[in-house]
């Protein structure tokens, strides 16, 4: 490993409070995809349930890549070769979604 | 672990070879992720209704299931590179066995979702949809499948005599398994969810 880590309990209770909202943030990701939104909102109401989906899964990503990957831990060079493709796959899936037909 | 440099370390990133590897590996597999999810999404916008109806008939259920089966061995994963890296390896062996058991639910998961869309008459061949269906799910499955490999292998070593002590290689095994969890993660709104009503 690259980085200084912190003690094993410290890592241990991050691991569980990040797989808890993870867990909570796929149920936010069902119910975003409910049909809450009035009919009459048309295709913005659909432009919002996608950007909702994304945002919350673009949330989720980062936090695997953060704690569970050690990503935080590891150096500059792995965060810019890592987040280089990611940022050009988020500008891709929410320019294409978002902008839409 | 070493902190200095050795000959197992990538002198630029201080960063073991092996670990690099899998974060070289892994940037060109967001790409090829990342060349089905565009080639989607262009589809989808060209042929929204068609999209729409497709997504329809696919199990939500099953998906959410899926979802919360690999978020826990995202967290067993990581759970036994802790313990290995701690010592304890009653533990690791624990949590190993356990992301094992997690992978195979999955594609058990995946099985049943497959023989129910065919008993429906519904193939890759269907239509556009179920084409890109296929094809970006039945790739993360082969991905989970390709992760159990080296896993078991390791479970099976930790029985044996010699044993098995090897926390950055089980680290970079677990940066791949996460990066399984991580398709995952924008597969199931993409396909599943983000279709409007109709």
């Amino acid at each position: 490993m690259s980085g200084h880590h912190p003690d094993s309990k410290t890592m241990f209770d991050s691991y569980i409070k990040i797989a808890t909202a993870l867990f909570a943030l796929t149920v936010l990701t069902w119910v975003a995809a409910l049909d809450w939104v009035p009919k009459s909102w048309g295709e913005a109401g659909n432009t919002l349930h996608i950007a909702i989906g994304l945002l919350i899964a673009i949330v989720k990503a980062f936090m695997v890549f953060y704690v569970f990957m050690h990503l935080q831990f590891d150096n500059k060079f792995i965060r810019a070769f890592v987040f280089a493709p990611i940022f050009l796959f988020f500008v891709l899936t929410f320019a294409l979604n978002v902008l839409g037909p | 672990m070493s902190s200095g440099l050795s000959l197992a370390h990538e002198p630029v990133t201080k960063v073991a070879h092996g670990k690099l590897a899998m974060w070289i590996f892994l940037a060109s597999e967001i790409m090829f992720f990342t060349g089905f999810f565009g080639a989607f999404i262009v589809l989808r916008n060209s042929n929204l209704e068609l999209f729409s109806h497709s997504a329809a008939e696919l199990t939500k259920g099953y998906a959410l299931l899926n979802t919360f089966i690999l978020i826990g061995s995202s967290l067993t994963m990581a759970l036994s590179v802790l313990n290995l890296e701690k010592g304890n390896i009653g533990k690791f062996k624990l949590f190993l066995g356990l992301t094992i058991l997690c992978g195979f639910g999955f594609i058990i998961v995946k099985t049943i979702e497959y023989t129910t869309k065919f008993s429906h008459h519904i193939f890759p061949w269907t239509n556009v949809f179920f084409s890109f269906y296929f094809l970006m799910t039945g790739f993360h499955a082969i991905h989970v499948i390709a992760g159990m490999i080296p896993m078991t292998f390791m479970f099976i070593k930790a029985f044996t005599k010699k044993g098995y002590n090897h926390p950055v290689k089980v680290e970079t095994l677990g940066l791949y398994w996460h990066f399984v969890d991580l398709v995952w993660i924008f597969l199931f709104p993409v396909l599943y969810l983000i279709f409007p009503a109709h």
